[in-house]
């Protein structure tokens, strides 16, 4: 058993170099292929990103095999794996600390890496494919250094240990951490592929517009990813932190959400490179800024500069990614600086009252957002370098500056939709506004009638609504003209996502205004009433297995459906987790925690009750964006680069 | 017929209407009380402004760690005496736990530049978008050339049906 189990050890470590020298040459061979033009290097590309992600997927095996049979001689498994964890929690535990989340990253860049290099294969003559492939392999060297060195995930551990503590325990407690780790990673590690393209834009100095639509797929790939693993992890804490919340801007959370920022800001602005041939450099930079921030973020995470719930754990690993952020932004900036000349186009954007001013209106403000949530992040970093003294960043500084850019972007969001390109007219606008803002008067009367209080979540319900009006009166449009193929398409898929944005936003702001919270305190068969709803204590559950006992408490809700919230002690953490029971409605979920210490001899239980208004809607409007993020995925109506875009309007510019 | 409805409809003085109408009930909204707060949706209010000491970075409102819960025991004891607003219960919190524990960034001193800076950079990038948009303007004086217009009339021709939105 222990000779197969050093195996599995060296192994993996063997297939990360392998991968390494893979990812070098296949750079040397994207490289000097195209410098000296010869195809038969530039054919072994492909094989290189083969050959890496051969190794990546074997190293990833050799992890998994080692973690399921619980291979203690290597120092990773003696962190986080158990003999008491569950085969599902064991599974997920090799990306529960910071060696096998970068195991992971290798795994999925490997995999990014190889579908670019055999999807381009035939054209990786285009100089901008080949040095798009050498950013990747670039990418790729690093990380695969990393595997090697500072995160190394087959090191010996200490001997004779024969168990170990497992994941923490908030990374086994819920079915989730199969999924919002790698969708999340996947939409942080495939902003790389546009990055390379844009870096391979850079070095050519040439945009092939065909491949600005390749990009900007891409991008919205990545970007769809992204949105999805950000609010799979709402969904998570909610479902299992216990404060009935789904952010905290914690650093973690704010890592994944500023390149989420200026990667919306990109699939936004690159619409006008499409459609008017402008704003190359900047788009070029946005992606650029997005994938930096991505390592940036993770370097901020990672090192322990800055300590987070999220971290689960630290390393050396900091002045790595730090050097490879410096390498980035420099070798970027001077590219820009070197390049930038000749991709800038000489175009003008006649007027800001126009499609292409809205977008750079959106540009400044989710860049604004961006650096606010960057600030924020880094600021006790800021201050405990310059006057040594320890600061915390709490949630209202990003809650109060959120909400007026929040607010603003639904503003823009009315308004966008409806504007032409080029220039529009005071007339036009009104004309169709009209509904739009009409939709908006009436969800502010509605809101005023189920009785909602406070200027903010007002001004976004009313705007949502108003938004919401903009963005169904461009589907009904397009759907008018073309039938069900009307909703396909980056403008009409982009509406459906404005839709569900718009429901977040409405969700976000009804349950951070209105949420109300009561404790009660019940002895066994009692019944308390709050906010309208019967909560009768039943009984105390207690159960208990080799990795943790838990006392359950249930509660019966209007007297037809029991919830269980519960405190889990994990026996090897010596920790209490806290684990909340939900009753969704349409309307409002009521949240429950059970509240500490329990003594269960004492029959009495004290449970919170948080009653939430319009919860479900946050995941509803995810599911919206994931549709219309697909529907935009997909080329639109197959008109003429010739053809106009905006549906036609004869009646109204007539009327 | 209908255009003209249509027109009226749509014109200045019934969007000024709806204009109107929508600020006075925005200050309808905003001026009307909320229901009464529990004690809990205080000490919830109070907590989420102020650090757990033990655990990183996050609120004593999301934090379940031991010290949480007593600085969350001394504010519920604060908001069950009634004798201290919001405000005096986190100054209170503050000054026997520890300035650390306050949350939100002062406005003074160098902790006032994160709310300083987003204000200077917003304000930036809108003057430089501004100034962007002045330059693309004076740009835009050029004159067509000859054969610009003969481009054009001839890209015109092939593509007569392009009704653009404007």
């Amino acid at each position: 058993m222990l000779a197969i189990a050093g195996v599995s050890g060296s192994l993996g470590r063997a297939a990360l170099l392998v991968g390494l020298v893979g990812a070098v040459f296949g750079m040397f061979a994207s490289v000097m292929g195209t410098r000296q033009n010869d195809e038969k290097v530039l054919r072994l590309v492909p094989r290189f990103a083969t050959l890496c992600v051969v190794a990546t997927v074997s190293a990833f095996a050799c992890m998994e095999y080692a973690m399921i049979t619980r291979d203690f001689s290597l120092a990773y498994v003696q962190k986080v794996g158990s003999k008491s964890t569950p085969a599902l929690y064991n599974f997920t535990a090799v990306w529960s600390a910071l060696e096998g989340s970068i195991l992971m990253w290798m795994l999925i860049l490997a995999v990014c890496t190889v579908i670019i290099a055999w999807k381009y294969k035939s054209k990786l003559t285009d100089p901008l494919v080949a040095w798009a492939m050498a950013t990747m392999f670039f990418v790729c060297t690093f990380f695969f250094i990393l595997t090697l060195g500072p995160a190394n995930p087959f090191g010996k551990g200490a001997a004779g240990v024969l168990d170990g503590p497992g994941p923490n325990p908030l990374l086994q407690n819920h079915i989730l951490v199969l999924f919002h780790p790698p969708i999340l990673y996947v939409g942080y590690v495939g902003m790389t592929i546009p990055f390379a393209f844009a870096i391979g834009a850079l070095i050519t100095g040439r945009l092939g517009e065909g491949w600005l639509l390749e990009t900007r797929r891409w991008a919205l790939f990545s970007w769809g990813f992204l949105t999805f693993g950000i609010i799979l992890g709402g969904w998570w804490s909610y479902e299992v932190l216990g404060w009935s919340g789904v952010w905290a801007w914690d650093p973690v959370e704010n890592a994944s959400f500023i390149p989420w920022l200026t990667g919306t800001a990109y699939i936004h602005s690159v619409l006008v490179q499409e459609r008017r041939g402008m704003l190359r450099v900047w788009n070029l930079s946005l992606l650029i800024a997005t994938f930096s921030l991505t390592i940036l973020g993770t370097f901020l995470t990672r090192s322990g500069v800055l300590n987070s719930v999220h971290a689960f754990s630290n390393s050396d690993i900091g002045p790595y990614l730090l050097t490879f952020f410096g390498v980035i932004v420099i070798v970027s900036v001077a590219l820009i600086g070197w390049r930038g000349e000749k991709l800038r186009s000489p175009g003008t954007i006649d007027s800001p009252i126009s499609r292409e001013g809205a977008f750079l209106a959106n540009n400044v403000l989710f860049g604004v957002f961006a650096f606010v949530v960057l600030l924020g992040t880094v600021f006790p970093l800021i201050v405990e370098a310059l006057q040594n003294r320890q600061l915390i960043v709490g949630e209202l500084f990003f809650d109060q500056l959120a909400t007026p850019i929040g607010i603003t972007l639904l503003v823009l969001m009315c308004i966008a939709p409806v504007l032409p390109w080029r220039k529009a007219s005071g007339e036009l606008l009104r004309h169709r506004l009209f509904w739009p803002a009409w939709a908006g008067i009436a969800a502010l009367i509605l809101s005023l009638a189920v009785g909602a209080v406070g200027l903010a979540p007002l001004l976004t319900f009313s705007l949502g609504g108003f938004a919401t009006g903009a963005a169904l009166r461009q589907l009904v449009l397009a759907t008018r003209r073309q039938g069900l193929r009307g909703l396909v398409g980056r403008a009409n898929g982009g509406m459906v996502v404005h839709i569900g944005v718009i429901i977040i936003a409405v969700a976000l702001a009804a349950s951070n205004s209105y949420t109300r919270s009561q404790e009660l305190t019940l002895s066994a068969g009692e019944t308390a009433q709050y906010g309208g709803h019967s909560f009768e204590f039943v009984r105390f559950v207690e159960e208990k297995d080799d990795r943790r006992t838990s006392v359950k408490a249930e509660i019966l809700v209007d007297g037809d459906g029991i919830y269980a919230p519960a405190i889990q002690k994990f026996t090897n953490m010596g920790q209490n987790i806290g684990t909340p029971s939900v009753k969704s409605m349409f309307s409002k979920d009521i949240y429950l925690t059970l509240q500490p210490p329990v003594k269960v001899s004492s029959n009495q239980a004290k449970i919170k009750v948080f009653i939430k208004p319009l919860m479900m809607w946050l995941w509803i409007g995810g599911g919206l964006m994931g549709v219309g993020t697909l529907l935009a995925a997909f080329p639109g109506s197959r008109r003429k680069p010739t053809d106009p875009v905006s549906a036609p309007i004869a009646q109204e510019t007539s009327a | 017929m209908k255009s003209t409805l249509n027109q009226k409809l749509k014109s200045w003085p019934v969007w000024m209407l709806m204009g109107i109408l929508a600020v006075a009930l925005l200050a309808v909204g905003a001026s009307r009380q909320s229901g009464p707060l529990t004690q809990e949706d205080r000490i919830d209010n109070i907590t989420q402004r102020l650090a757990c000491p033990t655990c990183d970075g996050e609120s004593v409102y999301v934090s379940q760690a031991p010290a949480s819960q007593n600085i969350r025991n001394e504010v519920a004891r604060q908001v069950a005496s009634g004798q201290r607003t919001d405000d005096e219960v986190v100054a209170f919190i503050g000054s026997s736990f520890g300035g650390q524990v306050l949350l939100v960034p002062r406005a003074t001193g160098l902790d006032a530049l994160i709310w300083v800076l987003p204000v200077a950079v917003l304000v930036c990038c809108a003057a430089g978008l501004a100034l962007t948009f002045r330059r693309w303007k004076r740009e835009q004086g050029g004159q067509a050339s000859d054969a610009d217009r003969a481009l054009v009339a001839q890209l015109l021709e092939l593509d007569t049906h392009n009704t653009d939105t404007l």
